[in-house]
C-alpha cells in the first residue's frame, strides 16, 4: 500500500521528523516499508539564502567564494562554482546535514584550502526538473532562512507492507492514528458531516443474504456532471501512483485510501428498481469492470437490480455496464460491510482482486460504512455540483466484531521479562485507543477486530515497547540427544568421506519430470500406480515426487557434460517418494544415498594416462563407505538400466547398482559410461555404528600360497567366492584376486577361457604353522574349488 | 705363511679400493672371505702352523681380517652414499601435482551443519517430519484460518489425496508437540515447498531451519537471548541484529529478524534473516485437543519457535546472486566450496 507524507500531514503534525525517522517508526511498529519514492525537495535543511559577496577563489579559477545570508544572524562562507548569479540574487542554500536529491548529506568542508559551510544548489541537485545550467534562482520574494520545499511541490511516497492482521492500517487515516499512537500527538478533527440516514424499504435494498452482507447502504446524489477532478484531488490520487478518472470516481478512490471503506458509484440510469444483495446463481455470467467475462457460482455475492441483473461483483469489482461514464446525470454511492471470507474466496475464485477486495477481505470498519459515505457525498457535492433529495438509506446493521479484553499483569511480566511496568504498559494500550472499564477490562476500538484475547494486547505492548527493551537471557532446559541427532552425525560421516573420496555434493529438486521417471532406481522397483503425482505442478519439469535420487544427478551430470566437465563424481542424501505396492501403501518417505560417477576417474598429467572411472571405482566407493563390510554386487535386472546389480554388504541388501543404458548415455551426450547406485540409508547409517570392541592383534605370522585357475570365461567371479566362503577351512583367513588373464585372440590362451590368480592367506590363531600344515590347508581348498567349479589349475 | 696374508690383505684391499659397485664389493669380499675366500683358506691352515707360531700367525690374521672387513664396510658406506646421491640427483620437484580427485560438501550442508552446530551446542535436539503433510499439521494446528490465501491450490503443492506438501517446517513443531510433553527444545531442518515460478530468487522447493522451544516461563527475553546468541554466533559477534514486530498466524508476538551485514561493494545494510515469535496459545489449545490431555496448558508452559530459510543464509555468507546456483550442481561452483 501507497501512502502521501503530505496526504498524512493532513491527518497529523508529524513533528519535522525526517523520512528516515517515519521509516524506522513504522519499521518497529510492525509495518514494513518496502520502498521510498522522493518528490521534489524533501529536506528542512535547504533554505532560501542571500549571495551578499561573491570573490574569486585563490587557489582555483573555476570557483568562487561566496558569502551569503541564510537568515542565521551572521553570514556563511561558501565555495561555488557555478557563475549563473548575481550578488543580491536568492538561491537555495544546502545547510550542513541537508540531503539532496541522491541521497547525499551535505557537510562542511576545506575547498582548495577555504572553508566551505554548505551547498548553493542547481535545479537538478535538488531533484527538481533542470532548470538552466547552474544555480536555482529563486524569486526574490522569497523569505530568507525558510526551507525551499515549500516552495516547490514536494511529497514523499511510503511503499508499505501491511500485514493481514492489520487491515486498520490501509489508509491514510488509519496509518495516521497508528502514528500519533506512537509519537503520542493528537489526531486532527476531521470535517465529516453528520449523516441523515434511514432504514430502507425492502423495495429499495433487500438484503437477501445478511451472513455475507450484513450492512448496506446506498445514498442517490441527482444532477451530478462529470468532469475532471480539481487539481488538489488529482494530485492526491497520483501522490500514491493512482491514475485520476473522473470526479465520482476520483472521490470514492480518494474516500477508500482516506478512511479505508471501499465505495461504490452506480449509474442511477442503468438500475431499475431497488439494489438487491443476493447470492449469485449458479452459472451466471457477469462481466466486469476490466471486461473480463465470469461465469459465477451460487457462494459469490452480487450486487443487482430489481429486473435481476447482477450490476457488480460485491465488493470485488463493478460491471462493465453499471458504472458512471461522462453522460452519467444521477448516481447511486454505495457503502457497506461485506464480510471478508465471502470476499476472499470470490476474490481468488475469479482471480478478480482490487483496492476494495484486498480491505473487504481483510475486514474493514464496520462503524466507519456511514462517515465514509457521507464524506463522499460531501466530495461529490463539492466536485460534481448535484444534490441530495433523500436521506441514506440503510440496510442490516453494523455488525459488532470486537468485544472487551482482560490484560493479565502477571502473564504480561512474565512474557515480558519484567522489563515493562502494569502502568507502562496501560498507557501504551490507551494511546492504541483502548480503555479501561471500571471492571478492569479493555474496551476496544471497532477497526482493531485483531484484538480478541489477553495475547492480542500483549502483543501490542511488545510491538510498541520494542523487543530493544527487552532484556536478552541466555539459558534453556536440558534435553536429550534424539535418534534424529544420531542419523544427522552418520549422514555428516558419511558426507564428509564422500567428499574426501573426491565426490561433489549435489542438491536437486525434489519435484522431476515424468520423463525423468525411466532414469530412477529405487531401492524396490516401481509398480503401476507408486507414482506420487502432484496434483496442479507448476511445469511438466516439476510434476512427480521423486522415487529416487538418481534421475536428479543423472540431470546434474548431463548439465555439466555440456559445460566440458570431464569427471563426473556426484553424491546425493535425501528424501525419496513413493507409494508402494502398487499404490496401496501410501505416501511413503524414506531416505537414500545415491552416487553418479562417469568419465575421468584419473585425469591424464605429465606422469600418468587419463583412465575412465568404471564399475570397479563405483564398487571401492560403496566399500570405502563401509570399511571392514564385505561389499558384493549381486546381477539383478533393472529395466531401463544396463548391468542392474543389488549391492551386498556382508549379505544384507544395502541398495542398487546399474549403468545407464548406452543408448541413454548417447542421448544425454554422455561420452563415458555413466555407473549409478542409490542405497539404503538406513541401513548405511546401521553399518556405521562403530567398532565394539576391538579385535586382539594376531600373534603368530601366517603364511599365503597363489593359485592360477583356468576357468571358462563367462564364470563370474561370485563363484569362486561363493566357493571359498563356504569351504570351511579354518586356517583360510583371506583370499585376494591379483590377476585376470584373457586373450580374445585365443593366442595364450582359447579365447572362451580366462585365468584367475589368487593369493590364500592362512594363519592360526595359536601357533606358527608349518609348511605342511599350510600345504595340506591349501590343497584343501583347491580340491574344493576344483570340485564345485571344475578348476585346472595351471 | 706370514708373507702371504700380507699379499691377501694387500690384493683384497686393491680389489675393494677398486669396487665400483656393491656387486663387485661383494665379490672382492667372496674372494677373500667366502667359504673358499682366499684368507679363509689360508686361515685353515693355521692348523699346521708349529705351536709357537700359532700366536703371532693368529694375530697376524686377524689383523687382516679386521682391516679387510673394515675397508668393506666403509667402502659399502662410500658406495650407498654416492647411489643415494644419483638417486636424488635430477628430480624436478617443480613439476606440477599429481591430480586427485577432489569433492566437496554441498554449500546449503554447509550452513545447516554450521547452524546446527551452534544451535546443538545451545542444548536443542534435532526433530522431523513427513514434507508430505495433511492440512492438520500445516496449518489447521497452526492457527492458520481456513481461507489463508498459503492453503490455495495456487500457491501450495496438493495431492489428489488431499494431502500437500508442507509449506514450512513448522509442522515439524506440531508433529514434535504430539508425541513428546515439555520441556520440548528441537530444531528441524528440511525442505519446504510453494507453488513459485523458479527464478533468481524463488524456488518452488526450498530448505528451512525450524526452532522449537516450550517449557514453563519460556519468555521473550528466552526468544531474543537465543537467536542474538545463534546469530552472533554465526554472522561474527559484532554483527547487529534488530526485531522488528511482525504477523505470522502460528506465533503472537511475531517479530521478523534483520542482520545489518556488509556485502562486497555494497553499503551495510539490514537483510531479513529470520522469522519468529512466542508460540501463539491457540497452537498449544490445538495440540492439546490431538493429543487428547492438557500437556500444553497455555496457562502453564510457554515457548517461542523460529525459523529461517537455508538457502537464503547460503547466498548471504557467499554472495551467491542467482538462488538456482544451488540447485543446478555446477562443478565448477561446487568446486569452490572444496
Amino acid at each position: 500500500m501507497n501512502i502521501s507524507l503530505n496526504w498524512l500531514a493532513t491527518h497529523l503534525d508529524l513533528g519535522g521528523k525526517s523520512v528516515k525517522e517515519i521509516d524506522d517508526l513504522l519499521t518497529f511498529a510492525g509495518v514494513e516499508v518496502e520502498g521510498v519514492k522522493t518528490k521534489g525537495i524533501t529536506s528542512e535543511k535547504i533554505v532560501v539564502a542571500r549571495i551578499m559577496e561573491a570573490v574569486p577563489h585563490p587557489n582555483a579559477e573555476r570557483l568562487q567564494v561566496t558569502q551569503v545570508d541564510a537568515g542565521e544572524g551572521g553570514l556563511r562562507q561558501i565555495v561555488c562554482g557555478a557563475r549563473n548569479y548575481q550578488v543580491g540574487d536568492k538561491v537555495p542554500c544546502a545547510l550542513p546535514g541537508a540531503e539532496l536529491a541522491g541521497g547525499f548529506v551535505i557537510g562542511e568542508a576545506v575547498m582548495r584550502k577555504v572553508e566551505s559551510r554548505g551547498m548553493l544548489c542547481s535545479a537538478t541537485e535538488l531533484g527538481l526538473p533542470p532548470d538552466v545550467d547552474g544555480l536555482l534562482i529563486l524569486p526574490q520574494d522569497a523569505v530568507i532562512g525558510q526551507p525551499v520545499r515549500e516552495m516547490f511541490d514536494s511529497d514523499v511516497m511510503l511503499e508499505l507492507e501491511v500485514t493481514p492482521n492489520r487491515p486498520d492500517l490501509l489508509s491514510h487515516r488509519g496509518m495516521a492514528r497508528e502514528l500519533a499512537a506512537l509519537l503520542k500527538t493528537p489526531l486532527r478533527a476531521m470535517d465529516v458531516p453528520s449523516v441523515s440516514s434511514s432504514c430502507a424499504a425492502p423495495s429499495v435494498i433487500a438484503l437477501d443474504a445478511p451472513a455475507a452482507c450484513p450492512l448496506y447502504t446506498a445514498v442517490r446524489i441527482s444532477g451530478v456532471t462529470i468532469m475532471d477532478s480539481p487539481a488538489w484531488l488529482k494530485q492526491r490520487l497520483e501522490s500514491i501512483g493512482l491514475r485520476p478518472i473522473n470526479n465520482i470516481v476520483d472521490v470514492t478512490n480518494f474516500v477508500l485510501h482516506e478512511l479505508g471503506q471501499p465505495l461504490h458509484a452506480f449509474d442511477a440510469a442503468k438500475l431499475s428498481g431497488g439494489i438487491v444483495v443476493r447470492h449469485a446463481k449458479e452459472g451466471e455470467s457477469f462481466l466486469a469492470l476490466d471486461e473480463s467475462a465470469h461465469s459465477l457460482i451460487a457462494d459469490d455475492l452480487v450486487i443487482a437490480d430489481a429486473s435481476g441483473a447482477a450490476l457488480a461483483l460485491a465488493g470485488v469489482m463493478g460491471g462493465l455496464h453499471s458504472g458512471v461514464t461522462p453522460a452519467t446525470t444521477d448516481i447511486l454511492l454505495e457503502s457497506a460491510y461485506f464480510t471478508p471470507q465471502g470476499i476472499r474466496r470470490t476474490s481468488r475464485r475469479t482471480a478478480l482482486s482490487s483496492d476494495s477486495s484486498y480491505r473487504f477481505e481483510r475486514g474493514v470498519d464496520p462503524s466507519g460504512v456511514l462517515t465514509a459515505s457521507a464524506l463522499a457525498v460531501k466530495l461529490i457535492l463539492a466536485t460534481a455540483g448535484g444534490t441530495v433529495r433523500e436521506t441514506t438509506q440503510v440496510a442490516g446493521t453494523a455488525p459488532v466484531l470486537t468485544r472487551p479484553v482482560a490484560l493479565d499483569a502477571h502473564k504480561l511480566d512474565r512474557l515480558m521479562g519484567g522489563s515493562i511496568s502494569l502502568a507502562a504498559a496501560e498507557e501504551i494500550l490507551t494511546r492504541l485507543g483502548l480503555t479501561k472499564r471500571a471492571d478492569g477490562m479493555w474496551d476496544v476500538p471497532s477497526c482493531r477486530e485483531d484484538l480478541q484475547r489477553h495475547i492480542d494486547l500483549v502483543e501490542e505492548v511488545a510491538r510498541v515497547h520494542g523487543l530493544a527493551n527487552v532484556p536478552s537471557r541466555f539459558r534453556g532446559s536440558f534435553v536429550p540427544a534424539s535418534p534424529i541427532d544420531g542419523a544427522y552425525d552418520a549422514d555428516m560421516v558419511l558426507r564428509r568421506r564422500l567428499a574426501a573420496l573426491g565426490l561433489y555434493e549435489c542438491q536437486t529438486i525434489k519435484l522431476i519430470a515424468d520423463t525423468q521417471l525411466g532414469d530412477a532406481l529405487p531401492l524396490r522397483p516401481l509398480l503401476e500406480g507408486d507414482v506420487i503425482r502432484v496434483k496442479l505442478p507448476l511445469s511438466e519439469d516439476h510434476a512427480v515426487m521423486r522415487p529416487s535420487l538418481v534421475p536428479g544427478l543423472v540431470a546434474s551430470a548431463a548439465r555439466n557434460i555440456r559445460h566440458q566437465a570431464k569427471s563426473l563424481r556426484f553424491f546425493e542424501m535425501g528424501r525419496v517418494f513413493r507409494h508402494a505396492g502398487g499404490g496401496k501403501a501410501r505416501d511413503q518417505e524414506s531416505e537414500t544415498l545415491a552416487v553418479l560417477l562417469s568419465g575421468c576417474a584419473a585425469p591424464a598429467g605429465w606422469n600418468q594416462q587419463d583412465r575412465a572411472a568404471d564399475l570397479h571405482d563405483l564398487k571401492g566407493l560403496i566399500a570405502a563407505l563401509v570399511p571392514g563390510k564385505s561389499v558384493r554386487f549381486s546381477p539383478r535386472d533393472r529395466a531401463g538400466f544396463a548391468l542392474g546389480c543389488d549391492v551386498k554388504a556382508d549379505d544384507q541388501n544395502l541398495g542398487v547398482f546399474a549403468r545407464l543404458l548406452p543408448a541413454r548415455e548417447r542421448e544425454l551426450d554422455f561420452t563415458a559410461p555413466v555407473f549409478v547406485a542409490e542405497l539404503d540409508l538406513t541401513k548405511l547409517r546401521k553399518l556405521l555404528a562403530g567398532t565394539g570392541h576391538v579385535a586382539d592383534l594376531p600373534q603368530f605370522p601366517g603364511s599365503s600360497r597363489d593359485a592360477a585357475m583356468d576357468l571358462p570365461a563367462s564364470l563370474p567371479n561370485a563363484e569362486i567366492e561363493n566357493v571359498l566362503d563356504k569351504c570351511a577351512e579354518p586356517l583360510l583367513i583371506a583370499y585376494e584376486c591379483f590377476d585376470v588373464f584373457t586373450d580374445p585372440t585365443g593366442q595364450k590362451l582359447p579365447a572362451d577361457r580366462k585365468s584367475v590368480a589368487y593369493r590364500f592367506h592362512y594363519r592360526a590363531a595359536d601357533r606358527t604353522l608349518k609348511a605342511e600344515e599350510v600345504d595340506a590347508a591349501h590343497q584343501k581348498v583347491l580340491a574344493a574349488l576344483q570340485q564345485k567349479l571344475g578348476v585346472k589349475f595351471r | 705363511m706370514n708373507e702371504s696374508i700380507e699379499a691377501i690383505q694387500t690384493e683384497a684391499l686393491a680389489q675393494i679400493t677398486a669396487a665400483r659397485d656393491e656387486r663387485a664389493l661383494e665379490d672382492a669380499r667372496v674372494a677373500v672371505l667366502g667359504k673358499k675366500g682366499s684368507l679363509t683358506r689360508v686361515s685353515a691352515g693355521i692348523k699346521d702352523v708349529p705351536q709357537e707360531d700359532k700366536a703371532a700367525v693368529g694375530q697376524l690374521l686377524n689383523a687382516a681380517r679386521t682391516a679387510i672387513t673394515a675397508a668393506l664396510e666403509a667402502k659399502q658406506l662410500a658406495l650407498r652414499d654416492l647411489a643415494d646421491r644419483a638417486a636424488l640427483a635430477g628430480i624436478d620437484v617443480t613439476l606440477p601435482a599429481r591430480d586427485l580427485p577432489c569433492g566437496a560438501l554441498h554449500p546449503l550442508t554447509l550452513i545447516r551443519d554450521e547452524s546446527i552446530g551452534i544451535l546443538r551446542r545451545m542444548g536443542f535436539a534435532l526433530a522431523e517430519g513427513p514434507e508430505i503433510e495433511d492440512e492438520f499439521h500445516c496449518f489447521d494446528a497452526l492457527n492458520t484460518p481456513a481461507d489463508h490465501p498459503a492453503r490455495n491450490e495456487k500457491d501450495t503443492f496438493y495431492f489428489d489425496s488431499g494431502k500437500l506438501l508442507r509449506t514450512h517446517t513448522s509442522s515439524v513443531q506440531i508433529r514434535t508437540m504430539e508425541s513428546q510433553a515439555p520441556p520440548v527444545r528441537i530444531i528441524a531442518p528440511g525442505s519446504a515447498y510453494r507453488r513459485d515460478e523458479i527464478d533468481a530468487t524463488h524456488l518452488s522447493a526450498f530448505n528451512q531451519l525450524e526452532g522449537l522451544y516450550v517449557d514453563a516461563d519460556v519468555s521473550l527475553p528466552d526468544l531474543k537471548g537465543t537467536l542474538e546468541y545463534f546469530l552472533h554466533e554465526l554472522f561474527g559477534t559484532n554483527t547487529a541484529v534488530r526485531f522488528r514486530p511482525h504477523f505470522f498466524p502460528f506465533t503472537e508476538p511475531s517479530f521478523e529478524i534483520d542482520v545489518q551485514l556488509q556485502l562486497k561493494g555494497q553499503p551495510p545494510r539490514w537483510i531479513e534473516v529470520a522469522g519468529c515469535g512466542m508460540v501463539d496459545p491457540a497452537v498449544f489449545d490445538a495440540i492439546n485437543r490431538s493429543r487428547k490431555d492438557h500437556a500444553y496448558d497455555p496457562e502453564k508452559v510457554t515457548g517461542f519457535a523460529f525459523g529461517m530459510g537455508l538457502d537464503r543464509l547460503a547466498m548471504i555468507r557467499w554472495g551467491i546472486k542467482d538462488i538456482r546456483l544451488l540447485i543446478e550442481n555446477d562443478v565448477r561452483f561446487l568446486r569452490q566450496f572444496a
